[in-house]
This record gives structure tokens, C-alpha cells and sequence, in this order.
């Protein structure tokens, strides 16, 4: 390793999740036991997480948390080859991640994913059909949503109804075009909140600019 | 021994490939558990249980999703086809003598028009999820039209852009082949099926040729992407995006 690439100070922001400080840059990165998975550098201990890849870390550089425990039970949607699952299941280390992606062609590094990880249980389904696997998936404490599809707020709450734990967090990336492609940005992420509130809390919200065009992150919490 | 083993697997895929619950009283969670013995023991079966299910799902999905959407595209071909000569024909009937046939057969329409939009709904499903890219890039209906001219996305994957751009115009370009043969004048096909696309069909002419080579390029890659990872790279589709509107100021 070049002297000036060396890892200068690291902060520790959520269970595995680290803000490393490496020559000029500040790095997102989980602690991992595992290999890279879709072509991030591994340094030492850690993955690197990229925000331009994973919407979760574009969320967690723009300074946001969502307190994510390591024995949380995780439902995340539109899951596709696992980017972003990859840094979930290091985070989530001692709980458990029903994957659901209904593409099978990302799906099939989904499963290799599931493979190497203990703690992933891939699921090819539709998400808009959680009765499709109501009998597999639990009760969980954390919702993940990461579809671009029209209906992407309807199939959140569909499944905020039937899996999220009472006090259960939920995390959606909301990507404009795809709801209504010829509307405002802004104004297709009003809606979205309108109808987001009507049926769970609405923690925080805030735009993923500048990693990604036109999506917000919504947080909410089911009380 | 060995056989009841490969039993209980087996019957436990088929239960987990099953589970379709409207929403259940109880946690799967807590039932397996008691099932199991213990969380760890669980979740190990359910595990190994999910992977095999998801190689057999994937397995059969990946063999046959292509072939579904451009069976679904030639289906709606059809459809049109007979709507349009049932349409004709009741113009034509209605023109002699109004009846309670020819009121059937506005009703017949009518339903193969539900039809029609069921088909294009479902098609357009099917192209976001089996080629993300090509369908955010021409959306939906004319993604499943390029798909059905190649033959399978693996045939599509490996077109050079140049090809792309003219699937569809096949006709005309053996023409104009022809044409220069004889050492005649004639003009080679800018655009194909790509053309139907509101970015180069709203542009000034002299622009198109230009739109679409940008587009059929970036298709080239779409494609590929497609063909390969089948994952959504959202720059792809802005790229194309900025072409036009640049395009459309200049
Ligand atoms: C933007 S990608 C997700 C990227 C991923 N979250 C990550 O960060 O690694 C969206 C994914 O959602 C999937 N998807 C779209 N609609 C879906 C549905 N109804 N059910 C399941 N998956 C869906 C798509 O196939 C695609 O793979």
C-alpha cells in the first residue's frame, strides 16, 4: 500500500460501518469477513461501499442514519445481484435478510451471494404478490425498498402490512421518472409523502443528489 | 434411510415453492422454530431450502423469459390483425343492415380490445424485467418490437450498433442494395424499428440520422447489459436523455 493511500483515521457510524479516511478521500466501507462481490475494493478489513452503486450509501455519506442493529431481521425488495444486500448482511450480521427480486438474471448472483453469507435467504418473487411468500417471510423489524416501478409506494405499504413489526423502521428510495416520467420531480415526491403519511410515520426524507439523479430516500416508522 | 431423507427435502422444496398464503395467523418464524428446535437450526433449513428453490426457479425462468415476451408481441400482433378485419367487416355489414349480429360482434370487439390492452400491460412487464435497460432506453412496447426482430436477446446482445439502428428497415435497405446494384440512386435506411421512438421521430429531420446513431449505440451496450447482468444503469438512459434534449435545442 502506497504511504499516502494509508488509512489516516476511521469512524465507526453504525455496527460495521465505517468513514475511513484514505490519503485525500473519505471512504464508506463495512467491516467484512467476505470478498468483493461486485467489483469494490477490499483494504484490510474492510469493503468499500460505493454511494453511486448502493442508494443505501449515498444516503449514509449524505450524513443520515437509520439505526440498523446487528440482530435485526430484514426484508429488502428489489434486492437485484445484491449490491447493496452485501453491505446490509455484514451490517446485519447476527440477523437475517429475506431477498426478494423478481428478475432472474441479477437474481442468479443474488444466490451466490446467499451462499457464501449465513444470513441471506433468497427469494425469486414479485413484490407486488407479498402473498407469494407470506409463508416464508417473517415478522421483521426493518423494511428495505429499493424498486423502480409505478406502484413502488402501494407495494411498500402492502408489505409494511403483512411483515413490519410494530416500531418497525422502513427505508424506500423513491426514483422519480419511474412513477411518472414526464411530472416534476418535485412534485411526484410530494405526492409519494402525502401518501406515505397517511399510513405510517414519516421519520425524514432528503434527496440523493449528487450520487443519484432525481431519487429521495424516505424513512419511516410504523406506529 | 437415504430415501426418506431425499423425501423430506423434496417435500419441504415443494411446500416452500408453495407457499402461497393469503396473510397467515402466525409467524413462520416462531412455527419453524418449534419445528426445528432452535433459530439456528431453522433458518440453516430455510436457507439451504431458498437456494434450491431459487436454482430451480432460475433455471426454468432463464430459459424461457425471451421467448415468452416475443411469443406475447406476435400474439398481439395477431390480435391487432383480427381486429382490425373484424372492424372492417362489421363497417361493411353495418353499411347493409344494423342488427343484433352486428351488435355482438361490436361487443366481441370490444372485449378483444381488453384483450389487447391486458397483452400490451403484460408486455411491457415482461421487457422492464428481462431487459431493464433496453426497456427504460425505448420503453416497453418497442424494446419487445427490437427483441422480436433479433430473435432472442442473445442475438440482440451481439448486434453491432449499425445493425440496431436499421432492425426493421430490412426491407428497405435490400431495395436500396438493389437499387445501387444497377447503379441507381437510392438511400440506405437511417433508422428501424428504433425510429417509432418519440426521440428521433420529434426531431427535425435532419437531426434523426444523428439521434439514432447515439441511440443505436447506446442500445449496443443496453443490450448487452442486459443480455448479461440484466441490471438497470441508470446513466445509460440519461445519456440518451441528454442527447435529445440537446439535440432538440441546437
Ligand atoms: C434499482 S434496482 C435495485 C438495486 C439494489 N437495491 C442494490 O442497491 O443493490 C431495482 C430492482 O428491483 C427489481 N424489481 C422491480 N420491480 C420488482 C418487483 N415488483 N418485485 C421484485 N423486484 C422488483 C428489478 O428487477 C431491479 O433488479
Amino acid at each position: 500500500m502506497k504511504a499516502k493511500e494509508r488509512v489516516k483515521e476511521s469512524k465507526k457510524i453504525l455496527h460495521n460501518v465505517y468513514l475511513i479516511e484514505k490519503g485525500e478521500k473519505r471512504i464508506l466501507a463495512t467491516k467484512s469477513k467476505y470478498g468483493s462481490h461486485y467489483g469494490e475494493k477490499r483494504f484490510g478489513e474492510f469493503r468499500e461501499w460505493i454511494p453511486t452503486r448502493s442508494k443505501l450509501a449515498a444516503m449514509l455519506l449524505k450524513g443520515y442514519r437509520v439505526d440498523i442493529k446487528p440482530n435485526w431481521k430484514v426484508l429488502y425488495l428489489g434486492a437485484a445481484s445484491g449490491t447493496t444486500v452485501s453491505h446490509l448482511a455484514d451490517i446485519v450480521e447476527k440477523g437475517i435478510i429475506y431477498a426478494v427480486e423478481y428478475s432472474a438474471k441479477p437474481f442468479t448472483k443474488l444466490i451466490e451471494l446467499a451462499e457464501e453469507r449465513r444470513n441471506i435467504i433468497p427469494l425469486l418473487e414479485d413484490a407486488s404478490k407479498p402473498e407469494r411468500y407470506s409463508g416464508i417471510v417473517e415478522k421483521v423489524d426493518f423494511i428495505y425498498q429499493d424498486i423502480a416501478q409505478r406502484n413502488q409506494v402501494e407495494i411498500f405499504l402492502d408489505n409494511i402490512r403483512m411483515f413490519l413489526k410494530e416500531g418497525g423502521e422502513g427505508l424506500i428510495m423513491v426514483k422519480a421518472r419511474s412513477i411518472d416520467s414526464t411530472a416534476e420531480p418535485s412534485e411526484v415526491f410530494e405526492a409519494v409523502l402525502r401518501r406515505l403519511s397517511k399510513q405510517v410515520k414519516v421519520v425524514a426524507h432528503d434527496s440523493l443528489e449528487p450520487y443519484h439523479r432525481d431519487h429521495i430516500f424516505v424513512h419511516v416508522r410504523l406506529e | 434411510m437415504e430415501n426418506e431423507d431425499v423425501k423430506l427435502s423434496s417435500d419441504f422444496v415443494s411446500s416452500f415453492m408453495n407457499a402461497f398464503n393469503e396473510e397467515l395467523p402466525f409467524n413462520p418464524f416462531d412455527l419453524g422454530v418449534k419445528v426445528f428446535g432452535s433459530p439456528e437450526k431453522y433458518y440453516s433449513a430455510l436457507r439451504k431450502t431458498a437456494i434450491e428453490v431459487a436454482r430451480l426457479k432460475t433455471e426454468k425462468e432463464l430459459k424461457r423469459e425471451d421467448r415468452y415476451g416475443i411469443m406475447l408481441l406476435k400474439a398481439l400482433d395477431e390480435l391487432n390483425n383480427s381486429i382490425n378485419l373484424l372492424e372492417n367487416k362489421l363497417e361493411d355489414v353495418k353499411e347493409i343492415k344494423e342488427s343484433e349480429i352486428t351488435k355482438e360482434m361490436e361487443e366481441e370487439i370490444r372485449r378483444l380490445k381488453a384483450l389487447r390492452r391486458e397483452l400490451e400491460g403484460e408486455i411491457e412487464r415482461v421487457m422492464e424485467k428481462i431487459a431493464p435497460n433496453l426497456s427504460a432506453i425505448l420503453g416497453g412496447a418497442i424494446a419487445a418490437r427490437l427483441l422480436e426482430k433479433a430473435g432472442s436477446l442473445e442475438k440482440l446482445s451481439m448486434l453491432p450498433a449499425s445493425t440496431i439502428q436499421i432492425v426493421g428497415a430490412e426491407k428497405s435497405l435490400y431495395k436500396a442494395m438493389a437499387r445501387m446494384k444497377k447503379g441507381k440512386p437510392a438511400k440506405i435506411p437511417k433508422h428501424g424499428v428504433i425510429f417509432q421512438h418519440p426521440f428521433i421521430r420529434t426531431l427535425p429531420k435532419k437531426k434523426r440520422g444523428k439521434m439514432a446513431r447515439f441511440m443505436a449505440a447506446k442500445l449496443a451496450i443496453a443490450a448487452r447489459i442486459d443480455y448479461f447482468t440484466g441490471e438497470l444503469r441508470e446513466e445509460l438512459v440519461s445519456e440518451v436523455r441528454r442527447k435529445y434534449e440537446e439535440l432538440s435545442r441546437s
